[in-house]
């Protein structure tokens, strides 16, 4: 609990940051079905579950062209 | 002059849209938390490792602990985001067409080159700026130390040398048309000054300097005026990129 108090100005905007990237990424997933490769059911635990490189490896390669 | 200001500022909306101003923004800002933090976690988690009632004596992280890892991850993980997400830079629109038709209608083909690497060029300097910013204020309040010096020609050294790659990627892309063709040229340059840093003749002209010494420039134990004569290399090789790349765009059957 000591270490948490300590670092409170670290964790909470790198908290807010990564949940920044994997909402977005997750919100882009659900609204445009259509990828590269992979599907839905492969798309959201990525985007979620692996953070900074989830989000960055489906905007690079995942996401579909159409806007 | 006008046509480049058209496309340039079409880049910049266009980076919005795909998301790369997001992706790179939060990457860098993430990578200058995580610098002081680990630094300063180091010791902590190393002594927690350690078994019962052995000891060993960590000594006390400095802010040049927190430079160090900042050089690192930009080095590593800053670079590697910054080249995947230009990776399709000039071979996405060539192949979806959309590019044909504004050659078509007049678009200088240097233009494009030049606006597009312009465009780079910014979301690369901001992305450094957020993530030395950062690490520069939590380290500033971590260690009040002055044991760090020159950290602005330190950071734009590698500045620099992540300008000569995305010149390369760039290069790349018109050589090869396809956007992992275009990352495998940008590798291919790294091995290549990796392999011309074992010839001790040619060290102190490697680029690659820019990316490996500035620890020893915030350190003090490289001088700034060392690496003069690789920044003028870096500069030269950037140019003659770009110029072999327009070179080569204009002759290419799109």
């Amino acid at each position: 609990m000591e270490t948490l108090r300590e670092y409170w100005p670290f964790l909470v905007p790198l908290i807010i940051a990564q949940l920044t990237l994997a909402i977005t990424a997750f919100v882009h997933v659900i609204r445009h079905p259509s990828y590269r490769f992979g599907n839905k059911v492969f798309w959201i635990p990525v985007v979620l579950f692996i953070s900074i490189i989830g989000p960055v490896v489906y905007f690079v390669f995942g996401r579909g062209d159409a806007e | 002059m006008n046509h480049f200001a058209v496309f340039f500022k079409k880049e910049l909306k266009e980076s919005v849209k795909t998301y790369k101003l997001l992706l790179l923004g939060i990457v860098f800002l993430i990578l200058g938390i995580m610098n002081p933090l680990v630094a300063k976690l180091t010791p902590d988690l190393l002594a927690s490792f350690l078994p019962e009632g052995m000891s060993i004596t960590i000594p006390e992280p400095s802010s040049l602990d927190s430079w160090a890892q900042f050089f690192k991850n930009i080095q590593q993980m800053g670079l590697i985001v910054v080249l995947l997400v230009f990776s399709g830079v000039l071979t996405n629109e060539l192949s979806r067409g959309t590019l044909v038709l504004l050659l078509t209608k007049g678009l200088p083909r240097q233009t494009v080159i030049l606006a597009k690497y312009a465009a780079m060029l910014v979301l690369w300097t901001m992305s450094v700026a957020i993530s030395h910013v950062v690490t520069w204020v939590y380290t500033v309040y971590l260690f009040p130390d002055n044991l760090s010096q020159n950290l602005f020609f330190a950071t734009f050294c590698l500045w620099f040398f992540g300008a000569l790659l995305l010149a390369v990627l760039l290069l790349g892309g018109t050589l090869v048309s396809s956007s992992y063709g275009s990352l495998l040229v940008t590798g291919g340059l790294v091995v290549l000054l990796n392999l011309l840093n074992l010839f001790s003749a040619l060290k102190e002209y490697n680029p690659l300097a820019l990316a490996t010494k500035n620890m020893d420039v915030v350190s003090g134990a490289v001088a700034v005026s060392e690496l003069y004569p690789q920044i003028g290399i870096t500069v030269a090789l950037i140019l003659a990129t770009l110029g072999l790349t327009v070179l080569l765009f204009r002759r290419k059957l799109v």
